[in-house]
């Protein structure tokens, strides 16, 4: 895995969005997910997801919730507030813009 | 932003939660991955290297996770005040003197910022009470500057002076309440039907007067307030139109007001209608005020004061026009002055009151400039340690925040600690009379005063914290850490820095004396003035006859056979009446006409405090005869008209020949012939309404008979001690009429030193700031000049291995003393020089620049300081050179 797939500052925050904006997640979801959407291709920085995700709750952006996880574990589950889902709205070709990163990303690591 | 504070708040609340929810989630996180890693074929020990790798610490992600909330800063704070509160357990003598400094300048503040905010600040309580204003007449060319408002004053103004939406008129009053036999006395205002609503808060349950009940055969109604409900009618919702006994005569109540409703400084219990005669609304009677009938406004929203002043002033000049008295009127300077309601009432303390806090906000600063003192000190002797802590790493921010914390921590508990030096303060004010101020009831402990502690203290703490961090900062690392001793040197700007400090402290206490003294000097002066009787022995009362049971004739006889009784109570030496008491709060002066008196070119007609006396009241109260006779009881029973006048009086109008003799009417006009008053006596000056009265206006004594008022002062000399008596006469007036209860029964000499309060106590106050800041003064220096000498121990010693003699390093001490004495002596003089003329309007015969007070001023300033620094220089004195030379 190549140190070069860093996300530019603000982008992971909105990957997040997008990922829990399908369904509610624990952390170590959102990580695998993201990682599925963008074709494995993107590489998160492991320390910064959890200051990501406590940062978006701190603003209200997501909500987190205690729940059980698949192999029946406790988990902290976070779901996408209104008014994420509002800045969510409000950023046109939000899609379009992830998968755009996803792409350039994409290229430069083919390129390495 | 509030969200996230909340959110923050929540964090905060629940902190173990947030940890512990932390670590599971990451626990829960890596676990969740290895168990992929190890599928996917990876073995433990290889996954859990990988995780490690990306992942990076736990604890470094778990401090990010509580920086993204700001978290963080709270741990930070909680490690500085640890640290902070470590550091000032440590020097326990430091933190004491530090926190009792606190303690009493906080609490001195406090005590008169509740003053202040509750008789200055705070609004009255009425909605849009800025456009509240009274209006009364002054004729100052008369010597009568306040007379009140007229009933016609009011009737001709309502309704047409547009700048007001309405004006109403109020005079306050005691009535006796109650059934027979169970009588009280109740504080009353009599109010024209506009005043609540002009005050826009009536009545919450029933209605306020009507139009129709403002003559004496409607108005037999009233409106309770909401004290006077609770405990009367135990606050029964259906007390309307129950009947209430004022003064004998049934009334029904008509309403009650809310539990806010306060006007001004009056406790009325009970609101009854200003009710009048036609007669009494003529424009005869336009200037009959007599400062018993007040009136106020509420200004339109869009008028100004300058527009109802003008407004007023039209209508005035509109209605003198057809005034027979026009011209009197005229010359005496007659004006309708429209004031802030507010202002008006605080008035004549205010200059007092902002006096006082001018001396608590010196002494805050001298405490200040204390502290600040001690903080350098301290400081300086861990120059060093801060030296090796910046080598270390330690940044600037993080050193002033270490500052701000230390100095803020010490400021909050000096401040908690000032809040119960204020609540005594507040105690010991109402010792004092200030709840008996204008609007001093309102004075409390309250919310306000706490949240005014705790911005003080945070500002007092950044204010502290400033000049110790830019020491902390400027110093030059390596230089500090080169330094032999272990302290460090502390530099030659610390030192004009702190012994400036110590000079402006001498000067601030200074002043803070000089005008404590001019203050006492003051009073002294006062209290040495005579009220031109012999005040001592005697007791007065205040008797009300309710009109309705006491017409004219009534009062008469009731007044003779007070006079009977009281007589022959033992201990009497003579006792008299009066329809008003010198000193009683209530003094008006009315005109008088002098046959044959031909006003000078730019003389005014002249009011004079006027009296209906009887029985032996000059012979009660002490007045000394100048020519003629005294009044005595036969002059109310014979139908001669005489009087008697003081000596000022006959100075004014006979300067060059006797008083006896002369004649006058109690009127502004000559009367007839037959209604002419004769002086039969002269007696000498007596001081009215106060001590301080300085202008002798001249007073007329009529018979009691001729000069019938509202209630009745009885006068009574006696051997005994005065107060001794008063159960004796309350039983001698329940003997005439068991409803009729005496009240304000006070000595001449209570009157008298009452009277003074508004003196007194800033005096007292003043005395008490000084004394504290001349202790604070004195622990500043000795601790500076202690300090100086234990910094330079080393040197004193080598200067004595080489030969010097104590007497000379003693000598060095005190000289440095000396000129930051004189220094802050010379500044303090010039302060104290305009402190003076900022007093000058408090200030009773004593000028501002009084040399005696400054030299004592100096003398104590001196003494104090020298005292202060013979200990450290006699220590510096007995350093001995081996001891200095060897220690560290």
């Amino acid at each position: 895995m190549s140190k070069t797939a860093e996300l530019l500052p603000g982008t992971l925050d909105m990957l997040i969005l997008k990922a829990v904006s399908l369904k509610p997640l624990h952390g170590y979801g959102v990580l695998v997910r993201i990682r599925q959407i963008s074709g494995d291709a993107l590489e998160i920085p492991q320390g910064s997801l959890y200051p990501a995700l406590y940062r978006l709750e701190h603003h209200g952006l997501i909500a987190a919730e205690w729940g059980q996880s698949e192999n029946n574990r406790r988990a902290k589950y976070y779901t996408l507030t209104a008014g994420g889902r509002r800045l969510r709205d409000e950023t046109a070709g939000w899609n379009r813009l992830a998968t755009a990163i996803a792409a350039a990303l994409n290229t430069t690591s083919e390129e390495v | 932003m509030f969200k996230r504070l909340g959110s923050l708040f929540r964090v905060l609340t629940r902190r173990r939660e947030f940890e512990d929810g932390m670590s599971e989630e990451l626990r829960f996180h890596i676990e969740q991955w290895t168990d992929d890693l190890v599928r996917s074929g990876m073995s433990r020990g290889k996954a859990a290297r990988l995780i490690r790798m990306e992942l990076g610490s736990p604890t470094n992600v778990k401090a990010d996770c509580r920086e993204a909330f700001g978290v963080h800063l709270f741990d930070e704070l909680r490690r500085e005040l640890t640290y902070a509160a470590r550091l000032l357990r440590k020097t326990p003598g430091f933190t004491a003197t530090a926190l009792l400094t606190l303690a009493v300048c906080f609490g001195a503040n406090l005590t008169i910022f509740a003053v202040i905010d509750s008789v200055l600040l705070r609004p009255l309580p009425f909605p849009e009470p800025g456009r509240l204003v009274t209006i009364f007449n002054t004729y100052p060319k008369a010597g009568v500057d306040r007379d009140g408002s007229s009933l016609t004053n009011y009737y001709e103004r309502r309704g047409h002076i547009s700048a007001f939406t309405s004006i109403a008129i109020y005079g306050y009053g005691t009535e006796i309440i109650g059934e027979p036999g169970s009588t009280e006395r109740e504080p009353t205002m009599r109010v024209s039907p506009d005043f609540f609503s002009t005050l826009r808060l009536g009545p919450v349950i029933g209605r306020t007067f009507a139009e129709e009940e403002t003559t004496s055969e409607t108005n037999h109604v009233a409106i309770l307030s909401d004290t006077f409900w609770r405990q009367r009618y135990n606050a029964d919702p259906n007390v309307i139109g129950r009947q209430i006994r004022v003064n004998s005569v049934p009334r029904t109540v008509i309403g009650v007001l809310p539990p806010a409703f306060r006007f001004l400084s009056s406790d009325a219990r009970l609101f009854l209608p200003l009710a009048s005669r036609p007669e009494d609304r003529l424009p005869s009677r336009r200037h009959a005020g007599g400062n018993v009938i007040q009136m106020i406004g509420r200004l339109r929203s869009d008028a100004t004061l300058a527009q109802a002043q003008s407004q007023i002033d039209a209508q005035n000049a509109t209605l003198e026009v057809d005034d027979p008295q026009a011209k009197m009127i005229a010359d005496a300077g007659f004006r309708s002055l429209v004031v802030p309601l507010h202002a008006d009432h605080v008035a004549a303390i205010r200059p007092t009151l902002l006096l006082l806090e001018a001396g608590v906000l010196v002494l805050l600063l001298i405490g200040a400039v204390n502290l600040v003192n001690l903080l350098l000190i301290r400081a300086s002797g861990r120059v060093k340690e801060l030296a090796v802590r910046q080598a270390l790493g330690a940044s600037h921010g993080y050193l002033v925040s270490e500052t701000l914390v230390e100095t803020t921590l010490l400021t909050l508990v000096g401040g908690l600690l000032g809040l119960a030096v204020g609540a005594g303060g507040i105690r010991l004010l109402e010792a004092l009379g200030y709840d008996r101020l204008p609007l001093g009831g309102r004075i409390a402990f309250d919310i306000r005063l706490a949240l005014v502690a705790l911005a003080g203290a945070i500002v007092m703490g950044i204010v502290l914290a400033a000049p110790i961090a830019w020491f902390n900062l400027r110093r030059h690392l390596g230089n500090a850490l080169q330094s032999e001793s272990r302290g460090g040197t502390s530099g030659r700007t610390a030192q004009i820095l702190r012994h400036g400090f110590i000079v402006a402290q001498i000067a601030l206490a200074f002043i803070l004396l000089a005008g404590a003294g001019l203050l006492g000097l003051s009073l002294q002066r006062v209290t040495a003035v005579s009220p031109g009787f012999q005040s001592d022995h005697i007791l007065t009362g205040q008797i009300l006859l309710p009109w309705a049971t006491y017409p004219d004739a009534a009062r008469l006889t009731f007044v003779e056979n007070l006079m009977d009784k009281v007589g022959h109570m033992p201990g009497v030496l003579a006792a008299g009446v009066v329809d008003n008491v010198p000193f009683s709060g209530k003094s008006g002066k009315s005109a008088a006409t002098v046959n044959g008196h031909i006003l000078r070119p730019g003389e005014s007609a002249r009011g004079h405090y006027s009296y209906g006396v009887g029985g032996d009241y000059f012979r009660a109260m002490g007045f000394s005869l100048r020519a003629g006779r005294f009044l005595t009881a036969d002059d109310s029973r014979r139908s001669e008209r005489v009087c008697v006048v003081d000596e000022d009086f006959a100075r004014y109008y006979w300067p060059n020949a006797s008083a006896i003799g002369q004649r006058l009417w109690d009127e502004s006009t000559a009367g007839k012939d037959a209604e002419a008053f004769t002086v039969v006596g002269v007696v000498g000056g007596v001081k009215q309404a106060g001590l301080t009265e300085d202008e002798a206006q001249g007073a007329i004594y009529y018979p009691y008979a001729f000069r019938i008022g509202d209630s009745v002062f009885v006068a009574v000399r006696t051997s005994l001690p005065p107060e001794s008596l008063g159960l004796a006469l309350q039983k001698v007036v329940r003997q005439i009429d068991s409803d009729i209860p005496v009240n304000d029964l006070r000595s001449m000499e209570t009157r008298i030193a009452d009277s003074l309060v508004a003196r007194r106590s800033p005096t007292l106050l003043a005395g008490l700031f000084s004394g504290i800041a001349l202790l604070l003064t004195a622990i500043g220096t000795y601790g500076v000049l202690s300090y100086a000498v234990a910094q330079r121990r080393r040197e004193i010693g080598v200067r004595m291995a080489l030969g010097a003699q104590p007497a000379r390093i003693r000598r060095q001490f005190l000289s440095l003393s000396l000129r930051l004495l004189a220094g802050g002596t010379l500044l303090g003089l010039i302060g104290a020089w305009q402190a003076g003329r900022a007093m000058g309007t408090v200030l009773f015969h004593v000028q501002p620049l009084n040399l005696p007070i400054l030299a004592g001023a100096a003398c104590v300033m001196g003494i104090l300081c020298f005292a202060a620094c013979l200990l450290p220089s006699q220590r510096a004195a007995r350093v001995s050179p081996m001891e200095a030379l060897t220690e560290g």
